[in-house]
């Protein structure tokens, strides 16, 4: 299975100015948070990447994504009704096509030197099926992500056959049927928000999407755990890192981890160190 | 290998169920003892749940009952107060071992095995509740709650459709859960005990029925809907509001600790639930972090929630399990709230049932109380059977237990029972309220304890109660319900009473009586719910009849009430209900704008104090509120007449004195207040000159326990010489009887103020019988013997005169041929707050009985609220904030014998018998003491002005006892003592039995039996001695009754003069007889009543009866 295509979705109303947003790299060089998720995707192999936006939005985003403007198909979400909408609206770019998926808001560093999403495209056309990232995640914050439950695969660590896709769910639904064999008491395995996906879930999120009539919002992890009924889909756990820029500093955290696991780390390290110190003495009054 | 350890780890059952008597009843002590020392090393070692506790229950079993029947009768024993005090403090394990060391060091003794016994005992039932407890905790789904102890890591979100609309800011929908009640129809035996299901899953099954309810009224308006009811919704402030609409408590909590302090107020069910939904989970009890930051994460920064509880007009112990489904209830509302339930409203799915079953009883377990598993049955729909599940591989309790903690539930369906069987049971059945609420606990820990030691004709009743069921279902599938009424009747009167005697009482049985001579056969059967009969109780008829049965037991129940309320504590006037089975469970609605009203009485609380703000500084939710209320009075049925219910809130009118009945300063006036004593017993108080620590004596005193030579042991008799002088006195006539029974009794009572002495505790010879009842069987015996009537006085008190008075005319003495005269109490005291030093005392550097940790920390709470509620009061100020009777005491025993002096009693007694010269006085509760002309004998001859009885000490016996104090050899009393150490170091106990010399004693008065015609002469002669005789300062409980069958236990502060003192007069002489357990002990509370039926007690005072 040869993945070719990647959807980045950046339409949620809280979530569509964060793209926009300048960081220096790993490499040193100052980038828009599209351009480093756009790099990200290039990496594992993708040529043609689809962005979803906000109506109006696609010229900005042009403009910031630099070099790779030409690579990208921007397709508009006219309504919110949700993540896996977003999703869908890619449909017609997509095609009969598996395809990688990358939220607009969400940076990786990997530990290796091969990149979250090429690790997860590898996989992926190696089994020939669907497979999205996941990570041990602590049940507190299990209002945030779609959480899985899977079997792991015979002869593997981190890989699992994905059982059951839920939404956010509360830590008392997470333990009575979302507990893996072998994770920490309270963790579970919640999505990193990286996935290579079949066009099936296409297929599934159209008729998810009709039968709400346009009147509830339709979820991703919805579909999914429809997915894991009709056709082989896998979970990679990942001890990678992932940054929310969405959240209180996590922009300002999402920099410090690509600066401090880049060609400039010494250098940020020590005005780190140097801002610690400086803090300690104005607190103690030396 | 031990004979009993085979029977606890036998695989065949019929080996398993042996009974331990039988075992015993043949075995020498030494086989008793060798037994418990395997036993007791064996359920150290073991790991099964089942061995241990059953080891320990036979531990405790052949330690109370069957030891100290084979051991000397007047063998002297002591219970190291090391010991003791590792028991208060729960430390079981080493309370054994250091008892165990005494044993090996001294060998066994009777207080050695009664400190065993209850040591056992509690270590028994401590590994039960653990086990309970970790199970709960493991259920999944619950685990979650205990790791998350940090505001920032609360997992949970408010559903987006309670958010407040945000087009319409006012607009906060509520959500509302209403539930019904459950009736057990089966009673299977307390089958639903937690333990009996995770050890005899099989035998652990209930036919349990979802009802809706109402009172009935004779108008037909009240229509059957489900009695419990939550709201839940977002504020706009960052609180917790909690409101209980029924008990009329609202508090706005803003600190995690508060929300774990279950006693504060009346809100701990509302504060349960908050817990065990996780919307404050269990592991943030003890965070610093402020409530707003978890109400901030739940919801969003500056809001809060309230959850409005309500229970429709039924009152408490209706043996419905109204409480655990009320916690169901608003467990389920919190849940649905915060997204842990599928759908918002509608039913809830099994397995959310199941999850809101374990966590009531977790949230039980956190108020320091708990019920049965069938007991929030009220969350399924209709009728199921409900039944103990063995363990399975994945279970918490596998491989732990045989059972699982939380049974199964199986909906029968209209296939099974038909509708029109359904429609015919309604029909025939009357549901009532009789007015008892008593506590069951000490009930459904006698039948845990009775099917582990497989007692064998308790054992047998288990067995028919569970072939019960069996019928019951059979005649429902088969549409039957006279059957099912002939069934349920019959295992009242069979299996459950063999099983538990106190299952059933005078005022139950009477009813049945008087119903069955009314309605004779159409009257189908009694059927007894919950864990004792007295409250919630079911009677079948005749569907023809149940109109005219519901009017005529109203009126049965109300006369019965009134015959017995003097001896029986009821908590409120017996009720009939209307009832209908509810086939849909636990379900909830979301209302909206218009609609999201809460019940009417919580706007009669709420409204007040919002018209008493300023619209400027109302909230947007509080004015939309108002206008919303003030719209729906005018269009909404349900509030019609709630103007008027807001004036009178607003403009509260007075209390009224009814008619004909006396104020308390009355009352005071009419028994023998002594105001000027009283201010002096304030001002004392107040400036710590008297007080709890004040009773004791001083630190240097000696004292020390008495040698052999100081007491006269009869517990084998005192030989027939004595025997022959006393019969020749008592023939001569020249002994009376003084049974006192002027007290409040107010430990067998709970100080529900009702006269302890008419109490019919226990059947005696076919029928139940009170305390004066029996104690005027043994004058009877005795007075058949010598041929002399032997006269019997009873001492009374403004609380007990009029009652025993009532009774004895009604009950003509009894069918006692003899001369009863009684004695009215002469002096009374009035109570008052306590000092918050006293309750401190009594509470903190007394040593306490700790509870289970959970119930330990309530009490705790209940503790401050107390001390806070003194200080409110005015610490020394009169108690009157309660009825008039409540309010005042009996000032000791020490005043009996005045009150016989100033009462004419005595005088009038002498005239008539001039040869009268000794007196037996006795408490009401020493059911053992008779006129024994043995020991009357030996009074005699003693010449002694007092012969005071005493028995060797158990564990329990506690009190006080006899010493020499420095030097002189008296009893002292333990409120006396300088430490709490010395009573361990006595030997003997008082049971307040004494002989007295009439004219010895009126010497010490400075009395000759001429002077007692006048008032002047007797008054100031004890005036003179009572000056001479200490004060002693006490706490008591006091109930106070409110709303409908609710109470509420204050300590309030007492003084008393006790008769024991009397032997410090020197002027006196005195000898100390050491008498039987059987003649000495004395029942304090109901709880000892098992015990005491068990170990040959009841047998005893059977005997020495005539009836």
């Amino acid at each position: 299975m040869k993945i070719s295509k990647a959807v980045i979705t950046a339409a949620g109303r809280k979530q569509r100015t964060l793209p926009l947003q300048t960081l220096i790299d790993s490499d040193g060089a100052e980038k828009s948070v599209l351009s480093i998720i756009v790099e990200e995707a290039l990496r594992a192999g993708v040529d043609e990447i689809c962005v979803v936006v906000q109506p109006g939005d696609a010229e900005q985003y042009a403009k910031v994504a630099g070099d790779h403007a030409g690579r990208l198909h921007f397709v508009s979400q006219h309504e919110a009704l949700g993540y896996g909408h977003a999703v869908y609206c890619a449909r017609d770019f997509v095609g009969n096509d598996p395809f990688l998926h990358l939220v607009g808001d969400h940076l990786y560093v990997s530990r290796t030197e091969t990149g979250c999403a090429e690790q997860l495209v590898t996989l992926a056309s190696k089994n020939a099926c669907a497979v999205s990232a996941v990570q041990a995640t602590r049940e507190n914050l299990l209002p945030y992500y779609g959480t899985v439950r899977g079997a792991r695969v015979a002869g593997t660590q981190d890989l699992y056959q994905i059982e059951t896709v839920v939404e956010k769910p509360t830590p008392t639904e997470a333990e009575q049927s979302l507990i893996v064999p072998g994770m920490r008491a309270g963790h579970y395995l919640c999505f990193f928000g990286m996935h290579v996906l079949t066009p099936t879930v296409m297929d599934i999120l159209g008729k998810l999407i009709q039968a709400c009539g346009g009147n509830t919002r339709v979820s991703l992890s919805e579909a999914l755990d429809e997915l894991a009924g009709k056709e082989r889909y896998l979970a990679l756990e990942k001890h990678d890192w992932r940054y929310d820029v969405g959240v209180k500093y996590g922009l300002l955290t999402a920099q410090l981890a690509l600066a401090l696991s880049g060609k400039d780390r010494d250098e940020v390290l020590s005005k780190l160190i140097e801002l610690l110190a400086l803090r300690d003495q104005r607190a103690t009054g030396r | 290998m031990s004979m009993l350890i085979n029977i606890i780890r036998s695989q065949d059952k019929a080996v398993r169920d042996q009974a331990l008597d039988a075992f015993c009843r043949n075995a020498s002590l030494d086989q008793l003892c060798a037994e418990c020392a395997e036993l007791d090393s064996f359920r150290r070692s073991s790991d099964n749940l089942y061995e241990r506790v059953r080891a320990l229950f036979f531990l405790y079993a052949v330690y109370r009952f069957h030891i100290p029947a084979r051991l000397p009768a007047d063998q002297i024993g002591r219970v190291p107060f090391d010991g003791y005090t590792n028991l208060l403090q729960r430390r079981f394990e080493e309370a054994i071992d250091i008892f165990l060391g005494m044993q090996a060091k001294h060998g066994l003794s009777d207080a050695i095995a009664s400190a065993l016994a209850e040591s056992y005992h509690r270590l028994g039932f401590q590994t039960l509740a653990n086990q309970v407890r970790k199970s709960v905790r493991s259920v999944a789904g619950n685990h979650w709650m205990f790791r998350i102890g940090h505001p920032a890591d609360q997992p949970l979100r408010i559903r987006p459709e309670l958010l407040p609309d945000t087009g319409d800011r006012s607009n906060h929908p509520i959500l509302r859960e209403t539930t019904p009640v459950r009736m057990d129809l089966t009673h299977s035996g307390w089958s639903d005990i937690f333990f009996l299901g995770m050890d005899f899953p099989e035998g652990a099954r209930v036919l349990n029925v979802s009802i809706d309810l109402c009172i009935r009224d004779i108008s037909g308006m009240n229509k059957p809907k489900p009695p419990v009811e939550a709201y839940f919704r977002v504020i706009d402030r960052p609180v917790l509001r909690l409101v209980s609409v029924d008990l009329e408590a609202v508090a706005e909590i803003t600190s995690l600790a508060e929300v774990f302090d279950f006693a504060r107020d009346y809100l701990g069910l509302l504060k349960g639930a908050v817990i065990a939904s996780g919307i404050v989970p269990p592991g943030m009890e003890g965070a610093e972090q402020p409530l707003s930051d978890v109400l901030g994460r739940l919801v969003k920064p500056g809001y809060g929630i309230e959850i409005v509880s309500q229970v429709n007009n039924i009152p408490k112990g209706s043996r419905l399990a109204v409480s655990t489904n009320l916690l169901a209830c608003l467990i389920s509302v919190c849940m649905r709230a915060t997204g842990q339930t599928r759908y918002l409203t509608g039913q809830l799915e099994e397995h959310e049932r199941r999850l809101v079953a374990a966590r009531a009883i977790l949230g039980e377990w956190l108020g320091g109380s708990g019920g049965g598993w069938q007991d929030s049955g009220g969350v399924w729909p209709g009728i199921k059977l409900i039944q103990g599940e063995e363990a399975a591989e994945g279970d918490p309790e596998f491989e732990i237990s045989r059972g699982r903690l939380l049974p199964s539930h199986q909906v029968l369906t209209e296939t099974d029972v038909s509708m029109e069987t359904r429609e015919q049971l309604q029909q025939s059945l009357v549901l009532v309220h009789g007015g008892m609420a008593q506590d069951v606990g000490p009930i459904l820990e006698m039948v845990t304890e009775k099917y582990l030691l497989r007692s064998e004709s308790e054992w047998k009743g288990r067995q028919e109660a569970i072939k019960t069921l069996d019928y019951i279902i059979g005649y429902l599938k088969s549409g039957d319900v006279h059957n099912v009424g002939l069934a349920t009747h019959r295992n009242f009167f069979g299996p459950i009473q063999t099983i538990i005697p106190w299952a059933s009482n005078l005022y139950t049985e009477t009813i049945i009586d008087r119903v069955r001579s009314e309605f004779i056969d159409d009257f189908w059967g009694f059927w007894m719910l919950g864990g004792m009969s007295g409250g919630g109780m079911g009677f079948i008829f005749h569907p023809q009849k149940k109109t005219s049965a519901q009017v005529k037991l109203q009126e049965i129940m109300s006369t019965v009430k009134h015959e017995l309320e003097n001896g029986v504590p009821f908590a409120m006037e017996p009720v009939v209900y209307d009832f209908a089975i509810n086939e849909k469970g636990t379900t909830a609605e979301l209302l909206h704008h218009d609609d999201a009203l809460m019940p009417a009485g919580y706007y009669t609380q709420a409204v007040p104090s919002l018209l008493r703000k300023e619209a400027r500084h109302m909230s947007a939710l509080q004015r939309a509120e108002l206008d919303r209320f003030s719209e729906a009075c005018n269009v909404n049925p349900q509030l019609t007449g709630m103007m008027q219910k807001l004036f009178e809130r607003l403009l509260p009118r007075p209390d009224q004195v009814g008619a004909g009945k006396k104020t308390l300063q009355e009352l005071l006036d009419a028994n023998g207040f002594d105001l000027e004593q009283h201010e002096r017993i304030k001002a004392d108080l107040r400036s710590g000159r008297i007080g709890l620590a004040q009773n004791r004596l001083p630190i240097g005193t000696k004292i020390e326990d008495v040698s052999p030579d100081d007491v006269t042991d009869a517990t084998y008799g005192l030989g027939t010489l004595y025997k022959k002088m006393g019969m020749e006195a008592l023939k001569e006539g020249m002994v009376a009887v003084i049974t006192l029974a002027g007290g409040a009794g107010s430990r067998w009572t709970k100080g529900a103020g009702v006269v302890k002495a008419l109490n019919p505790f226990c059947k005696m010879s076919g029928k139940h019988r009170n305390f004066i009842e029996i104690h005027l069987a043994k004058n009877r015996r005795i007075t058949r013997k010598c041929g002399t009537s032997i006269p019997h006085i009873i001492t009374t008190s403004y609380l007990t005169h009029e009652p025993i008075a009532d009774v004895l005319t009604r009950e003509r003495n009894f069918g006692h041929e003899g001369q009863v005269m009684l004695s009215p109490g002469r002096f009374v005291g009035l109570r008052l707050i306590p000092m918050s030093r006293d309750l401190r005392f009594a509470w903190e550097e007394m040593p306490q009985q700790l509870l289970d940790e959970q119930a330990q920390k309530v009490r705790e709470s209940l503790h401050q609220a107390l001390i806070g509620w003194a200080q409110s009061m005015g610490e020394a100020n009169d108690y009157t904030d309660n009825l008039p009777l409540q309010c005042m005491h009996p000032v000791g025993h020490w005043y009996e014998v005045p009150n016989l002096l100033c009462n004419g009693v005595l005088a009038k007694l002498l005239d008539e018998r001039p040869q009268l010269k000794y007196l037996m006085m006795h408490n009401v509760d020493t059911l053992g003491a008779d006129v024994d002309p043995a020991i009357l004998g030996h009074h005699i001859d003693s010449g002694s002005s007092m012969t005071c009885e005493v028995i060797t000490k158990r564990l329990d016996d506690r009190g006080g006892g006899l010493a020499r104090i420095n030097g002189q050899l008296r009893l002292i009393e333990g409120l006396a003592l300088p430490h709490e150490k010395v009573e361990f170091e006595l030997s003997y106990y008082n049971t307040a039995t004494t002989w007295i010399d009439i004219d010895q004693l009126l010497e010490s008065f400075g009395l000759k039996r001429a002077d007692l015609a006048d008032q002047a002469v007797v008054t100031t002669a004890i005036h003179k001695l009572a000056a001479r005789m200490p004060t002693y300062i006490t706490l008591k409980d006091v109930k106070k009754r409110w709303g409908k069958g609710q109470e509420d236990i204050f300590p309030i502060t007492q003084f008393e003069k006790l008769w024991g003192d009397m032997t410090a007069l020197s002027e006196l002489t005195f000898s100390f007889v050491a008498v039987s357990r059987l003649r000495g002990q004395q029942l304090k509370e109901p709880a000892q009543l098992d015990g005491w039926l068990r170990d040959g007690s009841e047998g005893h005072v059977d005997s020495i009866c005539a009836w």
